[in-house]
């Protein structure tokens, strides 16, 4: 890989099974992903490729159930692809299903060391940024409630205010911010915006124009399973519309 | 960048060290949750063991009267349940191992192994810590240990490999086939009885010697109690219970490599 890039992606494509009810026999399980009978498969990617260079803001364009998440999972490592190659120069703070790194029965306090641990943060830097994330989060009164007494909003801003607190150079956000209330929606932006300010790549899924015009400049448009167009944002936004209209 | 971020990261991610952290915290995490919703805590993984060996005790020795086992059969009882309770509550955790954490699996980029080791070392944390129930019981029983403690380590680290064999295939296959969480609690009752645990190997009738040489447990536990009941040792065992666990640790990993993908999607 080119050490230049920050994400290079060649060839991806991914199947998925188009429902639960088929019967999989044992042997088509090990049989090697090209031998596999495939007739109960389709591709949720096919054939994408593209690279991605430190600092850039990437927007992802497309329908619902086009793959745009689907590719987002790829690259935050989190779904293995059936063809083609995904690498990540450097670690990925991951803002996608962000809540679900939290366990109901340990408290606040408890909750953010785990998650911030398992991203890779030592004991000193979460001591260091402890009381940092509970103020953003709005918190500091619950930091001894169990996470599952916390309301959907609180869940939302610790999550984003814990993953918002991660080094890595690459940050991926799916569509979590529409849960939280306006004010903290925008205290959300404004901490994108403080992180792309420091040289971050960005690889953002969103519905919202104006969310994609706000932070990217390049826009990926996935239709059909396949990409498209890769350009600037205003040009696969014009696309992306002229199709949906 | 900001400027305290390139040196105090806990090694890039998929470092060694970055793997052993992670595992290390969920097994920690697992602790915490087990002795923080239970007020009984600690004493949950004692009390387990101990009625159990207070159940056969009293069957054995003072209803039937037993010929099998060795003096004094408390302890002789407690060595082998011990590292048991640690085998049977990892099998059955496996069965849940990506099911129960299935939100924190898609979310986190973790090498997807760490999710069976975790229940290895917390389940084997717990283990450890009940070990002073066995050293009580043979100071009250006045049975002294002999140099055949030095297997115990060993008997650990053959445990370990056959329940990292075992769970790199329980645990994605019962992600692809629910069936399988009550087929395995099936599969541990009979082997409780398969297993020399209140017998001893040397206990085995005539045509069941072969029970001793492919039951892995069998050769783990002889280990274990090596230490108290020297005159129980058989090699036969001891050696097929090493080679069993090493073949299944390697089925193990290419059974995982294989199904890894699947399961990523299935969750």
């Amino acid at each position: 890989m080119d050490a230049g890039n920050a994400i290079e992606v060649s060839g991806l494509g991914i199947r998925f099974r188009r429902g639960r009810r088929g019967r999989r026999s044992i042997k088509s399980m090990f049989a090697g992903s090209k031998r596999r009978d495939t007739k109960d498969e389709f591709w949720a990617l096919d054939d994408v490729s593209f690279t991605v260079k430190p600092g850039e803001t990437i927007g992802v364009v497309g329908r619902n159930g086009q793959g745009k998440s689907t590719l987002l999972k790829l690259v935050a490592g989190v779904l293995l692809p059936d063809a083609g190659t995904v690498q990540v120069n450097g670690g990925v703070a991951p803002l996608i299903e962000i809540t679900g790194g939290f366990v109901g029965d340990l408290t606040v306090r408890e909750n953010v060391r785990l998650t911030a641990g398992l991203h890779g943060m030592t004991k000193a830097q979460i001591a260091e940024r402890y009381d940092a994330m509970i103020s953003f989060a709005e918190l500091e009164d619950f930091q001894d409630t169990p996470y599952r007494h916390l309301s959907n909003g609180m869940k939302v801003r610790l999550a984003f205010s814990v993953v918002s607190q991660l080094d890595e150079p690459i940050l991926l956000v799916d569509e979590v911010l529409a849960v939280g209330d306006k004010a903290f929606r925008e205290k959300c932006y404004a901490r994108i915006d403080e992180m792309l300010a420091d040289g971050r790549t960005l690889f953002f899924v969103s519905h919202h124009e104006s969310d994609l015009k706000r932070f990217c400049t390049r826009g990926l448009y996935i239709r059909d399973h396949r990409l498209v167009l890769d350009g600037p944002l205003a040009d696969v936004l014009d696309q992306y519309n002229a199709d949906n209209s | 960048m900001r400027s305290d971020g390139s040196h105090g990261t806990v090694g890039a991610p998929g470092t060694l060290r970055r793997n052993l952290h992670s595992l290390w915290l969920l097994s920690a995490r697992d602790l915490r949750v087990r002795y923080a919703t239970s007020w009984l805590g600690y004493l949950w993984s004692v009390l387990d063991p101990l009625v159990m060996s207070g159940i056969y005790w009293f069957v054995f020795t003072q209803i039937f009267h037993r010929s099998t086992g060795a003096e004094p059969y408390i302890v002789f009882l407690i060595s082998a349940l011990l590292p048991w309770v640690w085998f049977n509550t990892s099998i059955s955790d496996f069965t849940k191992a990506f099911s129960r954490d299935a939100k924190l699996v898609r979310s986190t980029a973790i090498p997807r192994s760490i999710w069976v080791g975790r229940i290895i070392l917390s389940k084997g944390v717990e283990f450890l810590c009940s070990l002073p129930v066995l050293v009580i019981f043979a100071v009250g029983a006045g049975a002294v240990p002999g140099w055949g403690v030095l297997w115990f380590p060993v008997a650990v680290l053959v445990q370990v490999m056959l329940l990292t064999g075992l769970g790199l295939i329980v645990a994605p296959l019962c992600v692809m086939y629910r069936d399988l969480e009550r087929t395995t609690r099936l599969i541990l009752r009979a082997l409780f009885y398969a297993t020399p645990i209140i017998y001893s190997v040397t206990d085995l009738p005539d045509g069941f010697h072969f029970l001793g040489l492919i039951n892995p447990l069998a050769g783990i536990f002889t280990m274990y109690r090596a230490a108290f009941f020297p005159e129980l040792w058989q090699t036969g065992p001891v050696v097929t219970s090493v080679v069993v666990s090493v073949v299944v640790l390697a089925i193990g990993v290419w059974v995982f490599r294989r199904l890894e993908r699947q399961i990523l999607k299935e969750l």
